[in-house]
């Protein structure tokens, strides 16, 4: 037994060292291949256009994130008589990009956050981005695409930003709207904290302390304290930044403290966490906040929104300026606002039909709706939103009805 | 007060999934069959419970069928790594990884991302004693827990039992101290270490179902996080007794509560707390091992 044992470690000690030193190898590759490949998309005659859907681990069918972008490359190919693929990767994301790029897909949209192997190139390869300077990639969430001084590296690289600080603004002043109204607003079923007697506190659980996700937290925690402000009131914030993506009955239990401490809405931004969270909401009666698609009908009555990201709008978006032969002159850093309709929250509609049937719930929840409307125009002229993916830095203290815990 | 109690209600919580695991897997350990793959037994019983009960919306069947696939599971590992002498490493890692392949292979074939037993309300699945639910702190402990978490802890009482008190118990832990001896007085040794390794998955297999349906009415994939492996280091830092591999579980089970509860007045260093359990583990295993081989005298061998 002690044999078997030793020879596992050391047979898992040598794995790590094989792989310390390939990454090593992928390193040395990103920085000597620093030089920019110059050409941009050439652009032959319109209909015989090609792109591309490379899906994420999720896959076409899940009703949200991919199946969205699938959705975009459709409208365009009804629009424009582009002819489109969709590939669910089995062998990796860059063997994907690299056939389909070999196949002459003139524009490849690659929803998995993954691009070492297009950006830096991996085991000593070429940057696939570099390999392909005829075909134009589109990467999301994230601008790998920057040189180490952060100039644009390579031309045929567009990163496709959303602007969810916006969304979650939205989210946060919703929130405090339906915790300061909740008696009016729901009838028996929940078990909501009275806001005057210690209800006014509001949870966010994210998956990781990255910009990635601070970009969520931020937005959220000013839009709490921008109605909380309007109101005159102060309100708890209690925050995990480290819960990881996968273990769901941690979620459940981290939301479990906040629904204790007195919190009426939990936002989770953490994927897998997050259906531990809505969950927890149901077993105790109060509400969730979801992201990335709509999910307000995953515990019906418990979701009271969802964060959205539209990958439809930036998929026809650029679609539309390669037809145009345009794709040469667009931005490589793209970012989807509100008003671009690639970002918000949802509709509403699943949890008004939870609203109580009294006329002053119906009443008062059109008001609500009503000041989110009027909140969304505001934002980016009137209501600036810090935004951690850009790089910007958020201060608590420009927040004073939110007391961060 | 109101968090203490919140932090013994959770360690229940978190650890029952992981003492199930234990007092199954201590059978395997004594029987000296290294299974690693508790967890993935664990997670093709959450998903298996929670399919049968989204498709059946009978929650007793999902607990089950968890049972039956976990049982089928253990029933692999046995043929190839008993019958055929197998690396056991290997097979265990193999079913880990088919677990977790199955589930996502399913799950997409649902067009989906998670089950989620939206028929249900897992409040509702909880067990208030009376009286004893309204004393503070043991309320917490002993009341509003879902059936599986109370077979859990009195398993480890059932287990201590089959382990010391039967003769089963004697045969298995024969088999794994010296199996040559055990074949020279005519035990089936192939047979008892086919049962330690199906006890296992079995309560593997309601580990799955507690963390899963019972808890979250909902699966999601890799949902067990890493509970399975856990529980093998418990089984080793309790050199595989029931009452003390049961409290390191219980131990992890209270480190995981207190990064929880804690986190709120943590603030960023909340992350810290997370650490805990795998602190204790190592220390537990060094001291353990120190422990163990204090007495050592002679090279090579065990003073016992």
């Amino acid at each position: 037994m002690k044999r078997t044992l030793k020879k596992v470690l050391c047979l898992a000690m040598a794995a790590m060292m094989g792989l310390s030193a390939l990454t090593g190898c992928g390193n040395k590759a990103a920085t000597s291949s620093g030089a920019p490949a110059g050409s941009n998309a050439s652009a032959p005659a319109k209909s015989d256009k090609k792109i591309a859907i490379v899906c994420d681990t999720a896959g076409q069918n899940d009703n949200g994130y991919n199946q969205a972008a699938v959705n975009g490359a459709k409208e365009v190919a009804q629009k424009y008589g582009v002819q489109y693929k969709v590939v669910e990767p089995t062998n990796g994301v860059p063997a994907a990009l690299e056939a389909l790029a070999d196949d002459g897909y003139n524009v490849i949209f690659s929803l998995e956050y993954d691009f070492d192997a297009l950006i830096k190139g991996v085991g000593g390869a070429k940057p696939i981005a570099e390999s392909y300077p005829n075909t134009t990639f589109v990467v999301f969430n994230d601008n790998p695409n920057v040189t180490s001084s952060g100039a644009v590296k390579y031309k045929n690289v567009i990163s496709v930003l959303f602007d969810v600080h916006e969304a979650s603004f939205l989210a946060g002043s919703l929130s405090v709207l339906v915790n300061e109204n909740e008696k009016t607003l729901f009838a028996d079923g929940y078990k909501f904290k009275d806001p005057a007697s210690g209800g006014r506190a509001i949870g966010f659980i994210g998956g990781t302390n990255s910009n990635g996700i601070t970009v969520f937290s931020d937005g959220y925690i000013q839009g709490i304290n921008y109605m909380a402000k309007e109101l005159g009131v102060k309100y708890d914030f209690y925050a995990k930044y480290d819960a990881g993506f996968t273990d769901s009955a941690l979620g459940s239990t981290v939301a479990g403290t906040y629904y204790d401490k007195g919190a009426n809405i939990v936002y989770g931004v953490a994927g897998g966490v997050g259906e531990g969270i809505t969950s927890k909401a149901k077993e105790v009666g109060r509400l969730a906040i979801q992201v990335d698609a709509n999910k307000d009908n995953q515990q019906p009555g418990y979701v009271l929104t969802s964060v959205l990201k539209n990958t439809n709008v930036p998929v026809v978006t650029i679609c539309a300026a390669m037809v145009n032969n345009k794709l040469s002159t667009m931005q490589n850093v793209q970012s989807y606002s509100l008003s671009s309709g690639a970002t918000g929250i949802t509709d509403l509609s699943e949890i008004s039909k939870h609203i109580a049937s009294t006329d002053a719930a119906k009443a008062k929840w059109k008001e609500i709706q009503a000041k989110i409307t009027e909140i969304r125009g505001k934002i980016g002229t009137e209501i600036k939103v810090v935004n951690a993916q850009a790089g910007e830095k958020f201060d608590p203290s420009t927040c004073p009805n939110v007391t961060i815990k | 007060m109101d968090i203490i109690g919140n932090i013994l209600y959770d360690t229940v919580y978190h650890s029952a999934p992981i003492i199930l695991c234990v007092i199954g897997g201590i059978f395997a350990y004594k029987a000296n069959v290294l299974n690693i793959a508790l967890e993935g037994m664990m997670l093709i019983g959450a998903f298996v419970s929670t399919l049968t009960a989204f498709l059946t919306h009978n929650i007793a069947l999902g607990v089950l069928f968890a049972m039956l696939a976990a049982l089928a599971f253990g029933l692999v590992f046995s043929v190839l790594g008993v019958t055929f002498k197998g690396n056991v490493i290997i097979i265990g890692l193999a079913l880990n990884l088919l677990a977790s392949a199955i589930a996502k292979f399913v799950l997409v074939r649902m067009n989906t991302s998670n089950i989620t037993l939206s028929f249900m309300n897992v409040a509702d699945l909880k067990i208030h004693i009376p009286v004893i639910e309204n004393i503070p702190l043991l309320g917490n402990i002993l009341s509003g827990h879902p059936l599986i978490t109370y077979i859990s802890f009195i398993g480890i009482f059932v287990m201590w039992v089959l382990m010391y008190k039967t003769k089963f118990g004697v045969y298995v832990r024969v088999v794994g101290e010296n199996e040559d001896a055990a074949k020279s007085i005519g035990l089936k040794t192939d047979f008892y270490k086919y049962v330690a390794i199906l006890i296992g998955a079995l309560c593997c297999g309601l580990a799955g179902a507690n963390l899963s349906t019972e808890r979250l009415g909902l699966f999601t994939n890799d949902m067990t996080a890493g509970r399975g492996f856990i529980a093998i280091a418990a089984i080793y830092c309790g050199q595989g007794s029931p009452t003390l591999s049961a409290m390191y579980a219980v131990v992890f089970g209270l480190a995981r509560a207190l990064s929880v509860n804690l986190s709120i007045y943590a603030g960023p260093a909340a992350g810290l707390f997370d650490v805990i359990p795998y602190v204790i583990m190592v220390c537990v295993l060094t001291a353990v091992s120190i422990v163990k081989h204090k007495n050592n005298k002679i090279r090579g061998f065990k003073n016992e």
